[in-house]
């Protein structure tokens, strides 16, 4: 294992998260604490409510933590403001959703050109766009929008969005889960490939064994704690 | 063509609800369409208004004595009035100039008097300016030049006095140094169709005026313009080449009633024109609401993917702008041809006003005002009111979760 590999993206120290509705307190994540490196191909199970996208949620900056200290990329997200951590998100961290989330009036290579766009990226933005979708054998899908297109080739254009900005870090919330097998199978080479040849560091929610077979790394939430991490040998 | 992404996911997000963006821009063009024909009106009426009053005597602008405001007092003269008059005439935009002294005055034939306010003018200079003379129905004959001794009354003053062509008035006024009397012969009669003004029409020759009184001069020169929206410049022109002796004056300052009525009118229609843009803009404000409700899930993914508030804000600006710039198009369409027949064609006003009184004092037919500025115009309130009215569905879409992009949906 070399330097880079050993270097922390993910830093969770006694995490809590709680929800609050009026005077009721839902405990989502009690003390979790664990570390994600660089390159690790990293699986989150476990049951229903245990706080898989809770989990997920804080480590992309989309909410704050209750309680313990998390740090992405060497940034303390509860520390950050609004602007900041939309900042993060947008320059460092990739983004898959279980329902894909295409923008439906956008085609496939305008939904990637638009985080390119959202980053400042000039003129050149379609080039690059198209060459993502190129290296993701997704050229003939580039001028289909969204609902011209099978779930299977959605969640692949919604992996080229995630990874258009060249992010560290690419979160994915259940991405198999209303895929059959064959796009399951497609869609997780995918995210290897870039895994192992771009080193970008995957984090994936799932119930989905196949997904779990993939993963380098398995960690179990139950009742927001994290009951069991295995590294897997690759 | 748009490059722009967002311009693009912006544009298409409106048209992807055909119906809901047709409606609103319908619904804020057919409100900017009244709001254009509401101020195109107002102005007309004004410019109407004006032109009436003007035309009958008063001018756009006149050059008085100083002091003449606040005082009213006929006996007092014009210093150097053909230096003033030389200056009148070399304004930009004038179509007519004329000149009249004033006397307070008692009128008897037999055993019956009325008391009126003479008016010494030059016969030729108000045929051509002054709407009463020149329009009214006329018994006999209006005053020439050389004319002397000879008066012409309105219709309802001869009626009081019950006199006809041809009889001879005693006319009594107060002279620079004493009573005055004269014999006038009446040569005409004029009928405005407005009693009022008909009892108060008493013209002599200035030269006449100038004997009975013994004041010599004019004490106002009343200067018609070409357009009315020449006046508070050339007022400002003619201040400036005056002595100190005379001042300028506008139509609203001799007719502080009209003007206040002229205002009024203004002030209303412009508030009505405000009420009805701003009853449609809540209508789209409403639309615009339900559209950001109805895309949380996809603001709260744009927020996801890194889009900060500012611009968040700027695309349901844009959204704003668009339906605020094709309601203005509609507007237009709506609102131009309409306004455009009306200021070529006019309103019919003669059934309301009556004929004899239309005629003279104001026109039948009242034109509304059309220019280049109705484009501008309905572009500033439709794109205001719809930028006004995002303002809120804005920042409530900036107040989107990007946790929410996380739920299933």
């Amino acid at each position: 294992m070399n330097d880079s590999m050993n270097e922390i993206l993910v830093s969770a120290q006694d995490v809590s998260k709680v929800y609050k509705t009026g005077n009721i307190e839902t405990p989502a994540l009690r003390g979790v604490t664990l570390d994600v490196r660089h390159r690790d191909f990293l699986s989150i199970v476990g049951p229903s409510g245990s706080g898989k996208t809770t989990l997920l949620n804080l480590i992309g900056a989309l909410d704050s933590v209750t309680r313990g200290r998390l740090t992405v990329l060497d940034q303390d997200i509860s520390a950050m403001s609004k602007r900041e951590r939309a900042d993060l998100r947008l320059r460092s961290l990739g983004f898959v959703f279980q329902a894909y989330n295409l923008l439906p009036v956008l085609t496939a290579v305008e939904n990637v050109e638009f985080v390119l766009e959202l980053q400042g990226v000039g003129d050149e933005r379609r080039k690059r766009a198209r060459q993502i979708l190129e290296q993701l054998h997704l050229s003939e899908l580039a001028d289909r929008r969204p609902t011209e297109l099978s779930g299977g080739q959605q969640q692949r254009v919604a992996v080229a969005r995630a990874v258009a900005s060249r992010p560290r870090l690419v979160l994915a919330d259940e991405p198999t889960a209303n895929l059959d097998g064959e796009n399951a199978e497609n869609l997780l080479r995918m995210m290897r490939d870039l895994n192992e040849r771009d080193g970008i560091t995957f984090i994936f929610s799932t119930h989905d064994p196949r997904v779990i077979s993939y993963a380098h790394r398995v960690v179990t939430l139950v009742d927001g704690q994290v009951v069991n991490d295995e590294r897997k040998n690759s | 063509m748009i490059r722009s992404v967002s311009a693009k996911y912006a544009m298409r997000s409106l048209l992807s609800h055909p119906m809901r963006s047709i409606l609103s821009m319908t619904g804020i063009g057919v409100g900017c369409a009244m709001a254009l024909f509401a101020t195109s009106y107002v102005g007309g009426e004004a410019e109407w208004q004006i032109r009436a009053v003007s035309e009958s005597g008063a001018g756009h602008i006149s050059i008085v004595p100083n002091g003449w405001i606040e005082k009213r007092e006929n006996s007092v003269r014009l210093a150097d009035w053909e230096h003033a008059l030389e200056a009148a005439q070399s304004l930009p935009g004038v179509k007519a100039i004329t000149f009249r002294a004033r006397a307070n005055g008692l009128l008897a034939f037999g055993n019956r008097t009325a008391g009126v306010e003479v008016t010494g003018v030059d016969p030729e200079r108000e045929s051509r300016s002054n709407r009463i003379v020149y329009k009214a129905k006329l018994e006999g004959r209006y005053l020439r030049p050389d004319d002397s001794g000879v008066v012409v009354i309105g219709r309802t003053l001869a009626g009081r006095l019950d006199v006809g062509l041809d009889d001879d008035l005693y006319v009594t006024m107060a002279g620079r140094d004493e009573i005055q009397s004269a014999m006038l012969r009446i040569v005409g009669i004029l009928e405005t169709g407005s009693r009022d003004i008909d009892a108060a029409i008493c013209h002599v020759t200035l030269p006449d005026i100038e004997r009975m009184t013994g004041y010599t001069g004019p004490g106002e020169i009343s200067i018609l313009l070409t357009d009315y929206r020449l006046i508070e410049t050339d007022r400002k022109d003619l201040a400036a080449r005056l002595s100190g002796s005379n001042t300028v004056i506008t139509w609203e300052d001799s007719n502080p009633g009209l003007a206040a009525n002229v205002k009024g009118d203004t002030v209303f229609m412009n508030a009505l024109a405000g009420i009805i843009v701003i009853v449609v803009a809540l209508g789209i404000a409403s639309a615009q609401l339900t559209t950001v409700l109805e895309r949380r899930h996809e603001f709260a993914i744009l927020s996801a993917l890194g889009m900060r508030g500012g611009q968040v804000v700027g695309l349901v600006a844009l959204e704003a702008l668009a339906v605020g710039v094709a309601g203005a198009l509609v507007a237009l369409v709506l609102g131009g041809p309409l306004t455009y027949y009306l200021s070529t064609h006019g309103i019919n006003f003669a059934s309301l006003i009556g004929e004899g009184f239309g005629n003279v004092l104001l026109d039948p037919r009242m034109y509304c005002v059309f220019g280049p500025w109705l484009i501008w115009y309905a572009l500033a309130i439709s794109v205001t009111a719809t930028a006004l009215v995002s303002v809120y569905p804005a920042w409530l879409a900036t107040r989107v979760d990007p946790a929410e992009a996380m739920r299933k949906v």
